[in-house]
């Protein structure tokens, strides 16, 4: 459940959301892949939002930043199968990478918000097994700090408020675009080259098509379920906090992960295991892959795919073997390689400054307005 | 006043004054009104509710949950962090040691006896120990949990699954069945024997001489009993006696912002939350101006373990706390409440001599008896809910 302090919106706003945006994404499918589109952001509202996205003082407990699940040596994702999650608990699903986020249109392995990164940064702060912060204590602690009094107020926004913390994150994420892919600076390798061509002879590009190499869509693949969700308790206390949330029935008997069910219930749970067809880009910084890590390298990724996928009744149609060639795997994770570029870990893209170990008291306290 | 005579007037008179069809009577009263004396705590029941029966596997259960710190955020915190034995089933400082990355507001109350009050918390925000044990698991700068994983992490239990079934009868665990197993708990959590009960049980040499003699002084010249009165030496009236804001607040920057918070949390309006300088107390729950700095009266019994004293744990030692009083609500630096308007009317200068301070300090410790410790249980652990061979039998 969610922290107070919070807007709540509707279930069925979000996924009305979700479908009207992945309407429009199913109708721009058929577009080529090129370079993404350039976005405008705000100096001092981006720079306020990534010295907020590496501070520890926006979770519950001051143990972790948004930077903790979302590391930009990873490509601001982990190396771990499966997210860290709040201290106290696990997490049952892959943190995934945060580079060109502010590019999509669905957001989280099961599509669950379809609104914007206000919602959510919103839900990554206020969920009890992400940062568990209660966003009330969250901007006070923010107006304690000058520093962050002084960029607020460069920002715009004013006296620091949890709502602006919530703009100023996503200001920031929209500076983390790639760069610098082979694929967009147009030095592909010959053998990515021909990749390239493996991807849209074999069908890749159906669903990980136009610039994010994705559809926007859910599908399912059959990847197999990672035991390890529902072996440690520490992980499935996490889950079981997430499905008792999301109305799931059933779910203290669940062994397998819904996905994007979440949006649309069916009674026949025959959506459950679709997930939201990830971006391909920036790939190589943030291994392992599928929405819970099963799968540890490209090369894997590739033969899961050239042999159908995993088994599952109902799994998408065009989940075929493709008989591959070795060359021709090879070249089709050159071209996936091809689609990642620089790492974003200089000081542009990274809070590189120390924070304050305690909270500078207020002078004069009794007589200053709260 | 009006509080007493709630409480204390045959309840047709109180009915009567509530409509104001006997003014005149009411002044009468309220003048010839002598508290009740000071009695044996055993003289009292404990009140258990209806919807909460009392077993012996649902204390177990209480006590596990107790000193469990999985009913909390990031599972380190426990109830008993807090209200920790070793520190008279409270914390001795003078705010509350928090969630981790917070401060609390307010001071740590002992455990002991207090499921015999009406109400919970400083400001009876809390109507039972059923309702109190969630706000304080889940409030930001305490537990900081949340109902859904707490939930989880019972379930994942499997000794918590056996004696929730067993007591409860659920089939999971139930997080509001939590609390009420450890309201259960903290109602055997009472101290029946101390040098004053045996006193006044009849045993006279349970008390020294000295004692003795502050016990007078508690009775007439310092008038303690007019508020800390009958069994549990509280009326459990609402008062402000002038305590002053907590200087912390204007030294601790971790202080600020919860006071800041807790403004914010408690439906402040805008201009309360910029000018307050205190806790309000009482206002926040009936947001009358003329609660403003009121508390409810805490209870003597077992205070010698529990220091600091007041709401906001302004007083290290009960000897500050009696200097506070004899100077008629106000501390060494003349400090007071804010809102003196309210302050009640019966405090003032008791012109108490260093002999009759030291007499009262010494009685007040007759109201503790032993120190109570209890062993920290041992506590079950998580078990997965499934096995790899069930796991793998699932057809997708």
């Amino acid at each position: 459940m969610r922290k107070k302090g919070v807007i709540r919106r509707s279930h069925l706003l979000a996924s009305l959301a979700i479908a009207v945006s992945c309407a429009i994404t199913g109708m721009a499918s058929a577009d080529a892949p090129g370079l993404l589109p350039a976005l405008k952001i705000n100096k001092e509202k981006a720079e306020l939002g990534k010295r907020l996205f590496f501070d520890k003082r926006l979770s519950g407990d001051a143990a972790i930043s948004c930077a903790t699940c979302h590391d930009p040596e990873k490509g601001y994702s982990t190396d771990k199968a499966l997210s860290p999650g709040y201290p106290g608990n696990g997490h049952f699903r892959n943190s995934q990478g945060l580079i060109n986020a502010a590019h999509k249109k669905t957001w989280l392995h099961d599509g669950r918000l379809g609104t914007n990164l206000n919602d959510v940064t919103r839900e990554m702060l206020t969920e009890d097994y992400i940062m568990n912060m209660d966003m009330r204590i969250m901007q006070e602690r923010v107006k304690q700090d000058p520093k962050y009094v002084e960029m607020f107020k460069a920002a715009g926004y004013g006296e620091p408020s949890n709502g602006s913390v919530r703009k100023a994150i996503p200001e920031y994420l929209k500076t983390l675009t790639s760069k610098g892919s082979a694929f967009d600076t147009g030095k592909m390798s010959d053998s990515a080259k021909a990749g390239q061509k493996v991807f849209n002879d074999k069908g890749c590009s159906s669903c990980h098509s136009g610039s994010m190499f994705s559809d926007g869509k859910a599908h399912n693949t059959g990847v197999p379920e990672n035991f390890d969700v529902f072996l440690d308790p520490m992980n499935h206390q996490a889950f079981l906090a997430f499905t008792m949330f999301q109305g799931i029935p059933n779910f203290m008997n669940l062994k397998r992960d819904p996905g994007a069910a979440v949006q649309w219930k069916k009674a026949d749970v025959s959506n459950y295991g679709t997930f939201m067809t990830p971006s391909l880009r920036e790939l190589a910084q943030t291994a392992p892959y599928m929405h819970n890590g099963m799968i540890a390298t490209l090369e894997e990724v590739v033969d899961f795919y050239n042999v159908g996928g995993g088994a599952d009744s109902h799994k998408d149609a065009a989940m075929k073997p493709l008989n591959m060639k070795d060359q021709e795997k090879k070249d089709l994770v050159a071209f996936l390689q091809a689609l990642s570029g620089d790492k974003l870990t200089g000081p542009e893209h990274v809070w590189k400054e120390a924070y304050p170990t305690e909270y500078p008291v207020i002078a004069d306290w009794a007589n200053q307005k709260n | 006043m009006s509080n007493l005579k709630r409480k204390f007037l045959p309840s047709l008179v109180a009915t009567a004054v509530a409509t104001g069809l006997v003014a005149g009577m009411t002044m009468t009263q309220a003048a010839e009104w002598t508290p009740p004396a000071l009695a044996p705590l055993d003289t009292i029941k404990m009140p258990i509710p209806l919807d909460n029966k009392f077993t012996e596997a649902k204390v177990a259960l209480g006590k596990l949950l107790f000193f469990d710190p999985r009913l909390g955020g990031d599972a380190s915190v426990s109830c008993s962090s807090c209200h920790d034995p070793e520190q008279g089933w409270a914390w001795a400082e003078d705010f509350s040691r928090g969630y981790p990355g917070t401060t609390h507001w307010r001071n740590s109350q002992s455990i002991i006896n207090s499921q015999y009050m009406d109400r919970q918390f400083w400001a009876g925000a809390a109507a039972s120990g059923e309702r109190q044990a969630p706000a304080a698991a889940k409030g930001g700068v305490a537990g900081n949990g949340e109902n859904d994983i707490m939930e989880a992490r019972l379930a994942l239990i499997p000794e918590y699954v056996k004696q929730f079934n067993d007591v409860f009868g659920d089939e999971w665990p139930l997080i509001d069945n939590a609390w009420k197993a450890i309201a259960a708990y903290e109602r055997t959590l009472v101290q029946t024997e101390t040098p004053l009960d045996s006193y006044l049980k009849g045993d006279k040499s349970a008390l020294s001489e000295e004692q003795v003699r502050g016990k007078a002084v508690y009775e007439g010249k310092g008038g303690c009993i007019q508020c800390h009165y009958g069994p549990l030496a509280t009326g459990q009236e609402y008062l402000n006696v002038g305590v002053p804001p907590a200087k912390r607040w204007e030294e601790d920057g971790l202080a600020q912002i919860t006071f800041r918070f807790e403004h914010y949390a408690k439906g402040q309006t805008e201009e309360g939350y910029r000018k307050a300088k205190s806790d309000w107390g009482l206002y926040y729950r009936t947001k009358n101006k003329w609660d403003k700095g009121k508390f409810r009266v805490p209870s003597l019994r077992y205070s010698k373990y529990t220091a600091p004293y007041m709401h906001n744990g302004s007083f290290f030692t009960l000897e500050e706390v009696v200097d506070f009083y004899n100077a008629g609500g106000k501390d060494e630096e003349g400090r007071t409440t804010p809102f003196t308007e309210n302050m009640d009317k019966r405090i003032k200068p008791l012109g108490l001599s260093d002999d009759e301070k030291s007499d009262l300090v010494a009685f007040l410790e007759a109201f503790s008896g032993e120190e109570m410790i209890t062993e920290k249980p041992r506590l079950p652990e998580y078990a997965p809910l499934f096995t790899k061979a069930e796991l793998e039998e699932v057809k997708k």
